[in-house]
């Protein structure tokens, strides 16, 4: 009887206690919508619920310059939101003690769509890609401990931290989950092409006729609609002999894929240059000119441009015009996306 | 057990960690209290549940010092070492029907800097053992899969972070032979793709006398003198640096997969 009550007593303790757990603060969970006659995202977002706390956290990283190691680049710096999360107006980025990348920051849109990360594709998770930039002498310069010590420093983050996650710990693995929930809502869907496939606007005729071109030259490899196919390609583009950047190569180690490099989304094109993995077209213009005339054909060279693109000066006003129609306002001006407390980037960001 | 189903059917999602965690407390006070701590028959004294695998890091004949020693390899080439870690994955051990047995599916990065990291306390088996089987590496799924915890969490300076994956093995110092800057030499070999998969398995025999000590621990020698000297010849004068996954990476893994035996 007695061994009954002592059950039953603690039965009693344990409901209360689990009533008491309950009540605590559970993450708000965060849709993550799928744009009609889209693929299927590759991320596995299973292991990485995205929730609001996660992704205020991830923002709020995502901004912090105290994260690099003289606390004067934050990922926002190279990643600008009126550039569609690329650098704005610049060939290579900038990194701390007036260092400059190799690369052009690629604008960040739709990555729950891609498993590889890089111009290269040499990181194959998402999840993975913040630690590149964040510990590369030439970007943010930090290390991983000195960066979770300025973060487990700061009782600000540690309370986002217990907010998204259930405890006040700071990990390179929260840190970057964070991240990413906060990557991973940067879709851009809303361009005036997305209208007029889902049949909410229509294409002036030089949009149309664009499209028509684009579809017959163009989408081989930028493919609807993420306007890339993901794949790496050699496009001709003779190596820079300051960077001796061969590209793919570098991760493969296979010499097939020299001075490959991954085809990147047209989406937001009119405001993502220069172009390039080392940005050295800085106009569309420039861009089509390579294609049609300055390319350097080798065997490796893409099987699809091995006789270069022929490119009508016609073509290329009417190719022009739809290229326009890709920009997302809606994307650029999210206020979500801003840092907390701003309802669009402010300018002080772009600050090289 | 029975509460726990109720409250997840309620509600019908995942209990948080905290519940399960105060669940399992509540249960296993549940659990005992009839018993009025009484031990349970099968009890057996825990020191017999466990054996422990120490690994000693050697050059050659001397126990491994970081910094200050000079050890020298087969080539004459000195070297002073300041770092040296490796991943022991998925050991099983085998008795004499040589049928291997998994002891544990972790990784384990050994750190030369790190004591505590290198003694691993393991299930016993039950058998005398015979010989013991490990991986240096990292599973490839675990390379793919995002950023993990523990001894696998990339604060530990073991991954690549430009080309995604593990480093498995690092040996880093100075040396005399080395013509990299500030005669560095450092090779961090890993690699996961093929045909660069530098994961390497090992086996150790164990020699009578330790079959003799196992309900106590075994002892594994790593002389890392044999990271230049095995299958390939790897002289610091020509490779000081293995950065990347590839043939040098390959060769570096041949040879150290050699550097293991267990010590009589």
């Amino acid at each position: 009887m007695r061994s009954l009550f002592t059950i039953g007593f603690f039965l009693l303790v344990l409901f209360i206690g689990l009533s008491w757990i309950d009540a605590g603060k559970r993450p708000t969970p965060l849709k993550f919508t799928v744009p009609p006659n889209w693929p299927q995202p590759r991320y596995d977002f299973k292991h990485n619920p995205l929730t609001r706390e996660g992704f205020l956290l991830g923002r709020k990283l995502f901004f912090d310059e105290r994260l690099s190691k003289d606390a004067t680049i934050s990922c926002a710096s190279c990643h600008q939101q009126f550039g569609a999360f690329s650098t704005y107006e610049h060939n290579l980025s900038h990194g701390v003690d007036n260092s400059l990348t190799t690369r052009n920051a690629p604008a960040l849109q739709n990555l729950a769509w891609q498993s590889a990360f890089m111009w290269d594709g040499g990181i194959n998770h998402l999840d993975l890609q913040p630690f590149a930039p964040l510990t590369a002498p030439n970007e943010m310069g930090e290390t991983l401990a000195g960066a979770l010590r300025k973060l487990q420093q700061d009782t600000s983050y540690t309370a986002m931290f217990a907010a998204a996650f259930g405890d006040s710990a700071i990990t390179t693995q929260r840190m970057n989950k964070a991240l990413s929930q906060y990557m991973l809502m940067l879709v851009s869907c809303n361009s005036k092409y997305d209208k007029v496939m889902r049949g909410e606007a229509s294409f002036i005729m030089p949009e149309q006729l664009g499209y028509a071109i684009f579809k017959q030259k163009c989408s081989a490899c930028h493919s609807e609609p993420l306007f890339t196919d993901l794949s790496y390609r050699n496009t001709g583009l003779p190596v820079d002999n300051t960077l001796n950047d061969y590209g793919r190569m570098k991760i493969t180690g296979d010499k097939k894929d020299s001075l490959k490099f991954k085809v990147p989304s047209l989406r937001n094109v009119a405001i993502t240059y220069p172009y390039g993995h080392d940005g050295r077209f800085f106009t569309l213009l420039n861009v089509f000119e390579h294609y049609r005339k300055n390319m350097v054909v080798s065997p490796l060279t893409d099987s699809l441009l091995q006789h270069k693109m022929p490119l009508s000066n016609y073509e290329i006003g009417q190719l022009t015009a739809f290229l326009y129609t890709l920009t997302d306002t809606t994307f650029l001006k999210n206020p979500l996306f801003a840092p907390e407390g701003y309802t669009v980037t402010p300018v002080f960001i772009h600050r090289h | 057990m029975m509460q726990r189903h109720r409250i997840n059917n309620k509600r019908g999602r995942a209990l948080p960690a905290r519940l399960q965690l105060a669940c399992s407390i509540a249960c296993l006070v549940i659990v005992t209290i009839p018993a009025g701590g009484t031990q349970p028959k099968d009890s057996i004294p825990a020191s017999q549940h466990t054996f422990t695998i120490r690994f000693r890091n050697k050059a050659g004949s001397r126990e491994l010092k970081l910094f200050g020693e000079t050890y020298t390899n087969s080539f004459g080439e000195p070297m002073t070492i300041t770092r040296f870690k490796y991943y022991v994955s998925h050991i099983r051990v085998a008795g004499t029907d040589h049928r291997e047995r998994p002891l544990s599916n972790r990784s384990y990065l050994i750190d030369e800097a790190d004591p505590s990291s290198k003694i691993l306390v393991l299930p016993y088996p039950g058998i005398a053992i015979q010989s013991i089987t490990f991986d240096i590496g990292v599973d490839s799924i675990l390379n793919v899969s995002g950023v993990q915890t523990g001894d696998l969490d990339p604060l530990k300076g073991m991954f690549w972070t430009w080309n995604s994956g593990y480093i498995f093995a690092k040996l880093e110092g100075q040396s005399d032979s080395s013509h990299a800057p500030a005669h560095y030499f450092n090779w961090d070999v890993g690699g996961f793709k093929s045909p660069a998969n530098a994961s390497r398995k090992i086996t150790v025999a164990v020699p009578p006398r330790g079959q003799m000590t196992t309900a106590s621990g075994i002892v594994i020698d790593a002389d890392l003198l044999k990271w230049c000297d095995g299958p390939h010849t790897i002289k610091i004068s020509q490779h000081p640096l293995c950065h990347q996954p590839g043939e040098l990476a390959m060769q570096i893994a041949d040879n150290y997969s050699t550097m293991f035996s267990v010590a009589p």
